[in-house]
């Protein structure tokens, strides 16, 4: 394999992962803040509020999942290897 | 890592075959038994509802049945004080009266004895005295 | 179409620890009349599918009006399914989507968790490894485009040709983008799905790599619940899916 490839691939991967993690980050750390405001406000509904808080998490996680899964073409199966 | 084949159709064959197996064996089969079991709670909701009417009814029935017993009996009780009270009343009279009688006679009889006895006695002073008068003066001056 | 794994095999420790390795692309082939099938999605889903209908029979054999042991937990199972698809799809039509929406969830929760359950990696194979059906991409977009077409099924059962009207609703301008739609959501359901489970398992992998004992026990965990979660998921997004077909244009709120 080129070097040169290699090498971009490394830090391409590097990136995907890092800067998808970025905006879920925030969104996570948005629903959770509302969430718990939520529950706070009004603690007979904690149940349905973590339900829905889950589901929105496992949404937003997906994000993130989807750089992991650049990442992992990247540098398992590299289409410019 | 992204390599698409054969094993793509054949597995969402598989998994139309599943859903098909799983509709045969188990939804199908799981939601009768879960309908079935609504039913069933709920007939037998009814059917103790009715039953708890019923039995309140029938203790209302009951109640008042008491009740008009109770005030029957009440009369029945107060009927017989009200009779054994007059019959014993009577009874006390009547031996009072009784009484009465036997003491006046006993009283009459009494009296009478009392009446024989002064006279028996009186006669008894007259021979005495006389007897008296005879040993003190004399028989002949007795005369 | 076989890759290999490109810059982890510097991570060569087998001759330390023998089941401790990274494989990621490595598949056991098999042949059947010149195509080619991953053998060790099958091997597994075969596993998953005898699971769930072995459960399947035993609580349907000796069925009790009180329920107890394995029926009591397929009963909670299938009303956790119906409630999930009554609440997305509506009281209305939910019904005969039921099986198809329970299955999906049923099959990648039970694949899940055996993939994050079972030591697959006792058993040896003569190339690649056993795993979670659910970690193999053709497993995950096969589930996605049939739950495609079941949508597309759903809305030309309900609505003929019509269906179609929906992609003009509110203005023609929109027509790429809900043609566009129609590739995103078994992209997004497939990648999520396979990205999910296969990041949990090189993650408990890289983590087994560096400190074999007690340290992935919590990744393990939450891998498992975010096992759980993706299913619930892929089944929640199935069913409203298929209650947009139904419903036809109006809202799209859905993540991709």
């Amino acid at each position: 394999m080129d070097p040169l490839v290699a090498a971009a691939s490394v830090i391409a991967a590097a990136l995907a992962i890092g800067l998808a993690a970025i905006g879920p980050g925030i969104g996570q750390g948005n629903a959770s803040g509302s969430a718990v405001e939520g529950i706070a406000r009004q603690p007979e509904a904690e149940g349905k509020i973590r339900g829905t808080l889950l589901l929105t998490l496992a949404f937003m996680e997906s994000l993130t999942i989807y750089g992991l899964v650049i990442a992992l073409v990247l540098l398992f199966a590299n289409p410019f290897a | 890592m992204f390599d698409f084949d054969a094993t793509l159709p054949l597995v969402a064959i598989q998994f139309l075959l599943l859903v098909v197996v799983l509709n045969a064996v188990f939804f199908k089969p799981l939601s009768k038994v879960l309908s079935d079991r609504q039913d069933y709670v709920s007939s037998n909701n009814t059917e103790a509802r009715e039953r708890q009417d019923k039995a309140k009814r029938l203790a209302q029935d009951y109640s008042e049945k008491l009740s008009s017993s109770r005030r029957q009996s009440q009369t029945i009780i107060t009927d017989a004080q009200t009779a054994a009270q007059k019959q014993s009343s009577a009874q006390v009279a009547e031996a009072q009266r009784k009484l009465q009688e036997q003491a006046t006679s006993i009283q009459l009889e009494l009296e009478q004895q009392k009446q024989a006895a002064f006279s028996a006695l009186e006669k008894e002073v007259d021979t005495l005295s006389q007897q008296l008068l005879k040993k003190l003066l004399g028989p002949e001056l007795a005369r | 179409m076989h890759f290999g794994s490109l810059l982890l095999n510097s991570f060569e420790l087998q001759h330390l620890l023998p089941s401790a390795k990274l494989e990621v692309g490595h598949h056991l082939y098999w042949q059947l009349g010149g195509l080619h099938l991953h053998g060790q999605v099958f091997i597994t889903s075969w596993i998953v599918i005898g699971l769930l209908l072995i459960a399947s029979f035993a609580a349907t054999r000796n069925v009790q009006r009180i329920p107890s042991g394995i029926q009591n937990l397929m009963e909670y199972a299938l009303e956790f399914v119906r409630d999930l698809t009554k609440n997305q799809i509506g009281e209305k039509e939910y019904r005969p989507w039921v099986p198809f929406v329970g299955t999906l969830f049923l099959f990648i929760f039970v694949a899940n968790w055996s993939g994050a359950l079972v030591p697959w990696k006792l058993l040896r194979l003569p190339e690649g490894e056993l795993a979670a059906p659910t970690n193999d991409i053709n497993t995950t977009v096969a589930l996605a485009l049939l739950v495609s077409l079941a949508y597309f099924y759903a809305g030309f059962k309900k609505k003929g040709l019509g269906y179609f009207a929906k992609y003009v609703q509110p203005t023609p301008v929109l027509l790429p983008i809900a043609i566009l739609e129609d590739f995103t959501k078994p992209l997004s359901l497939s990648f999520r799905l396979f990205g999910n489970i296969l990041a949990d398992e090189l993650v408990v992998g890289v983590l087994v790599l560096l400190v074999p004992l007690f340290v992935p026990l919590p990744v393990m965990l939450l891998g498992l619940f975010t096992s759980a979660i993706q299913a619930l998921v892929f089944a929640t997004l199935a069913a409203a899916y298929i209650h947009e077909a139904l419903e036809g244009h109006g809202e799209e709120g859905e993540a991709h």
